[in-house]
């Protein structure tokens, strides 16, 4: 320490920019090692406001740091900021895929435990879980996290299939793994219409909020099967040749409006 | 001396998730590197991002700092780099430098011996361009390419205006007092 320090001048002429190269270089020389003249310029700072800018600073540490599966898309090649947008999806939250598997691997159990009844109740879960979490993968509501990160402009599309395909190469290999416990076809029966309720989602989320979409195909589907499983019958059969080949044309058609429509995806318009 | 704890200290503080040392840290440094970044960029919301950039950046690797030198000039390095970036993205915004120092009044001089010596002179002769170049690159230790991306010019242009500008002081300096 030498004993020299800013005088009142020399800050007052480096705060407002008025000093020649020579003081100012001086001036930042002797501040970086100077606690007390830096408090001074501190308390001189008049160019931006330094409490809201700590708020700014506190919430953008808050947002957590790339998550594995973020690291994941990375890697697969996606744009960071990109990887961002689709692994904050509240759907990649550990607690929230700990529930899908829950219920997925209650159902798969009981099925596994044998009887028919077992079987029609994971039929009745597997194919709406993709949608479902699809769904919440990229709802406002469910989502409250996507606002911060919109901040430009983005083409909603891209946001939603990048998220879908993601939250499907997160959820069928989940749900393939359960219905590897379920005796006979039905395990991978549900394929199918899985892909197509997907699609319907989709589609209808150009109408309605992502989220009541997949809660109404959910809610026709579980319908459905009640009014199957009443009836006498094998749970496999609803399930083969022609219902296939629907489910596969339901899926086509739901992705062909979900194209047309896309314009209509009103929830992923920046906030701002 | 007071018992208050020092900036390597509460760096370490911040790596086990200190908050309040965190905090600290921001009340004693955010202002004068945002002072010093506004010399450089005009822009205050792009100074606003660049001292939030180098808290996050302080905040995610706190053991960036090797604990040798001052924690202030560490944080400086990131800083000027963090506004660097943050024009490159932003593009087309230039760090415009006013050519505020130009001609202080004579009463004005401070008691600076370099202000009396012949640097202090020769540096004053210097063209707003090049005195902004050596700022850069001498002062802040930017590399071509970063004072390049700083103000906006080619990195040719840095590397002739930093090569003309030494030339010129040396010739400045060689002469003796003028």
């Amino acid at each position: 320490m030498t004993g020299w320090h800013l005088d009142d001048d020399m800050l007052r002429r480096y705060v407002g920019r008025a000093d020649s190269l020579a003081e100012g270089a001086s001036a930042e020389q002797h501040l970086l090692s100077c606690e007390p003249c830096r408090a001074r310029v501190n308390a001189a700072v008049d160019v931006i406001d330094l409490a809201a800018l700590w708020d700014r600073t506190r919430d953008a540490i808050e947002v957590p740091r790339p998550s594995g599966f973020e690291r994941v898309l990375r890697a697969a090649g996606l744009p960071a900021h990109e990887a961002r947008l689709v692994a904050v999806a509240s759907a990649f939250r550990g607690v929230w895929l700990a529930g899908v598997a829950a219920v997925l691997a209650f159902a798969a159990l009981a099925a596994a435990v044998g009887h028919a009844r077992g079987v029609w109740l994971f039929l009745a879960v597997a194919p709406v879980v993709p949608c479902l979490v699809v769904a919440s993968s990229y709802d406002p509501w469910m989502d409250p996290a996507l606002e911060p990160e919109l901040v430009t402009p983005y083409p909603a599309l891209r946001l939603v299939l990048l998220r879908t395909i993601a939250v499907l190469a997160l959820a069928l290999p989940a749900v393939l793994l359960f219905g590897l416990v379920v005796p006979g076809e039905t395990a991978f029966a549900w394929l199918l219409p899985a892909v197509g309720f997907v699609a319907v989602v989709l589609a209808a989320s150009t109408w309605f909020s992502p989220l009541r979409s997949a809660i109404a195909v959910s809610c026709a589907w579980l319908a459905v099967v009640a009014l199957l499983a009443a009836r006498p019958g094998s749970p496999d059969a609803m399930l083969q040749g022609r219902a296939q080949a629907g489910f596969l044309a339901l899926a086509a058609a739901s992705f062909v409006i979900f194209l047309l429509r896309r314009r209509q995806l009103r929830q992923l318009r920046p906030w701002r | 001396m007071d018992s208050r704890p020092g900036d390597a200290t509460l760096l370490l503080a911040v790596a086990e998730r200190d908050m309040g040392a965190f905090r600290t840290l921001y009340e004693r440094h955010a202002g004068w590197l945002a002072i010093r970044l506004a010399r450089r960029c005009n822009d205050r919301d792009l100074v606003a991002d660049a001292v939030q950039d180098t808290f996050v950046v302080v905040w995610q690797r706190p053991r960036g700092f090797r604990g040798d030198g001052d924690v202030a000039a560490w944080l400086w390095g990131i800083a000027i780099r963090r506004l660097v970036s943050r024009l490159r993205t932003r593009g087309g915004v230039a760090a415009v430098f006013e050519d505020a120092g130009a001609a202080p009044a004579a009463e004005d001089q401070v008691l600076l011996s370099v202000e009396y010596g012949d640097i202090g002179q020769a540096l004053g002769r210097l063209s707003p361009e090049m005195r902004a170049v050596i700022q850069a690159v001498v002062l802040d230790g930017l590399s071509a390419r970063e004072a390049a991306q700083l103000l906006n010019v080619p990195v040719s242009s840095v590397k002739t205006r930093l090569y003309r500008a030494k030339a010129y002081l040396r010739a400045a300096l060689a002469e003796g007092p003028s």
